[in-house]
């Protein structure tokens, strides 16, 4: 609350004001103690921290200030079990900047959704987007309150706002799934930028009893909605931790590369030493030959400033890896195959990462990196049956409608379609090539058997000498002298050379400001 | 003890076996490396446990989604 009553001294019964400032301080008293000391240490005891102990962990102290403390349910006989009507709302400070936030008190009801909470969370919502804040919501709810929301009266209180679910990208959304979330939990986390989940909290439709009520048949949490089908298979969620503080800490570490609203650059921060030292190891990283694989993520880290890479969905689409990172104090996107997974052929579920990702960096004001060696998508019948070309193309779209700027580095391979969706041709603002770059239209072992229908074992001379042919003009010199790519680097200078790109296409006429042409695109491209 | 299958994220065919049965291992560690797309791809542990059981050999065709190794939490 915005008004600590403990601290001031209580007005003397003879003074003005005397009753009704008592009776303010009994009815916040009365709020705060949210839905009982038995919940509450109830909660303590299993190690889940409650809606306020969430908000002082999350926020700088002191900052908050709530809004709506002494809103209660709009039912007369709820109101006495309604504190705050479920959901603590208001206004604090991340690292010293302006946050809205909504923290669900599963304590009281369920944190279920009604109508005097969901003018909460309008009023939140609507402030946030238009004074240019981040919005940052703290799930755990039941779903709808139930009766509120049954009958003809239930439908009037209902979806009144026609833009609840309009997300227009004016400011950076976070979620943190800390317990149960149904309903508005999950369809806030599904709207927002970043999404974080504590173990053990589940994120579904309908919680698994309704579900099982539904199907006739038992439905463990876990499997509905639990972390494990939310990082690696539905990909709704970036990451999942251990702790409800562990999942606040990323929530704020998140919203450190990001401005508070689009019309901002990103904020910068001091490069921490020894950030030029990582890259002169980097030819120890990278195998020279083709046929082995090493681990982008490690690339990425020897490139960026030290200890500043924050990867999202690390365990969805695996094949290619998308993080934030610094680069001379400055956020950047990092794309990257990973020839780790996959052989960093992109698959659907990667794809739709990549594109999730273009439309967070180019509608928040991040250059966009990306480190290429593909072998091309990932082909087959379950990937067509996935709709995989739709899922290529609008990546291909994404980079298209992308206004911030955009380097590629072609570490080694860079084969098909995929050249074109890493980066390739004028498809990034610039493109540079390590000495090993490789861009033929396929590899070329498969290039023989597809042009000439000659295989290995068929006849090895010709083999041999038809691979030789078609790996001609695929070499990193050739497409330099072309002028396809601006330049060719000793990998050891990547890092230099990205910082001083990033500087030479700094969008200057805007103040570093993009067009955020996509900024009306759908927030889940799974 | 709880068992963790670890399957094939692609189709190649099985060029080493990398992890022998009794191994502990952490996420992220080798336990096969395939051959496929022309490259060494390896299978990694999704956590940690012990190597109870390997079910392909060097040599084999494997498909994505085929169980390779089984390990124990």
């Amino acid at each position: 609350m915005s008004v600590d009553a403990k601290e001031r001294p209580l007005t003397p019964a003879t003074e003005p004001f005397a009753e009704p400032l008592a009776e303010l301080d009994r009815q916040r008293a009365r709020a705060l103690q949210m839905g009982g000391a038995e919940k509450l240490a109830k909660r303590k005891a299993e190690g889940t921290l409650n809606a306020r102990e969430r908000l002082d962990h999350l926020l700088d102290a002191g900052t908050f200030k709530e809004s709506g403390l002494l809103a209660r349910s709009a039912r007369p006989e709820a109101r006495a079990k309604t504190p705050a009507d479920g959901k603590v709302a208001g206004f604090g400070k991340i690292d010293g900047r302006w946050v809205g936030i909504v923290s669900n008190d599963f304590t009281v009801m369920g944190a279920s959704s009604a109508a005097i909470n969901g003018k909460k969370m309008k009023h939140i919502k609507d402030v946030s987007t238009q004074r240019g804040m981040p919005l940052v919501f703290l799930g755990e709810s039941t779903g709808a309150r139930m009766p509120d929301r049954m009958g003809a009266i239930g439908r009037s209180i209902l979806g009144q706002d026609r833009y609840e679910y309009r997300r227009m990208r004016e400011t950076p959304w976070v979620t943190a799934q800390l317990g149960d979330c149904y309903g508005s939990s999950t369809w806030y986390a599904c709207m927002a930028d970043y999404v974080v989940m504590r173990k053990g909290a589940t994120m579904a439709v309908a919680s698994s009893r309704v579900t099982s009520l539904a199907i006739s048949q038992p439905v463990d949490k876990e499997d509905l909605g639990g972390w494990k089908l939310h990082t690696a298979i539905s990909g709704l969620v970036d990451v999942a931790v251990d702790t409800d503080q562990q999942a606040l800490d990323l929530a704020k570490k998140f919203l450190s590369y990001l401005p508070s609203h689009s019309n901002q650059a990103p904020p910068t921060y001091p490069v921490p030493e020894g950030s030029d030292e990582p890259i002169k190891d980097i030819l120890k990283l990278v195998p020279e030959s083709r046929t082995q694989v090493y681990d982008m993520r490690r690339v990425i880290k020897t490139i960026a400033d030290k200890d500043s890479v924050f990867e999202l969905k690390p365990g969805f689409g695996r094949a290619v890896v998308t993080a934030l990172a610094r680069l001379d104090g400055r956020t950047v996107g990092f794309i990257g195959n990973n020839p780790m997974f996959k052989g960093g052929a992109v698959d659907p579920d990667g794809c739709a990462k990549v594109t999730g990702f273009l439309v967070l960096c180019d509608s928040f004001n991040i250059p966009i990196v990306m480190l290429v060696d593909v072998p091309g998508f990932l082909i087959g019948i379950e990937g067509e049956r996935r709709g995989a070309p739709g899922k290529i193309i609008n990546w291909m779209n994404a980079l298209a409608l992308c206004t911030v700027p955009k380097i590629s580095v072609i570490l080694r391979k860079s084969y098909g379609q995929a050249y074109l969706n890493m980066g390739g041709g004028r498809n990034s603002d610039e493109v540079a090539l390590w000495p090993t770059a490789d861009l033929g239209f396929m590899d070329p072992r498969t290039g023989v058997n597809v042009v000439y229908g000659i295989r290995e074992e068929d006849d090895p001379a010709l083999f041999k000498q038809k691979v030789e042919e078609l790996s001609r003009d695929t070499s990193a010199w050739d497409l330099a002298v072309l002028y396809e790519a601006q330049e060719v680097l000793d990998p050891r200078d990547t890092r230099q050379y990205l910082i001083d790109m990033i500087e030479v296409h700094r969008l200057r006429m805007t103040n570093c400001v993009g067009e955020h042409l996509m900024r009306t695109w759908p927030t889940s491209f799974g | 003890m709880a068992e963790v299958k670890v399957a094939s994220e692609i189709t190649g065919s099985v060029w080493k076996i990398v992890a022998n049965i009794g191994d502990k291992v952490v996420e992220e560690d080798t336990l096969i490396i395939l051959e496929s797309m022309k490259m060494e791809i390896p299978i990694l542990a999704p956590e940690a446990g012990t190597v109870k059981e390997i079910r392909v050999k060097e040599g084999e065709p494997i498909s994505e989604g085929d169980v390779a190794v089984i390990l124990e939490k």
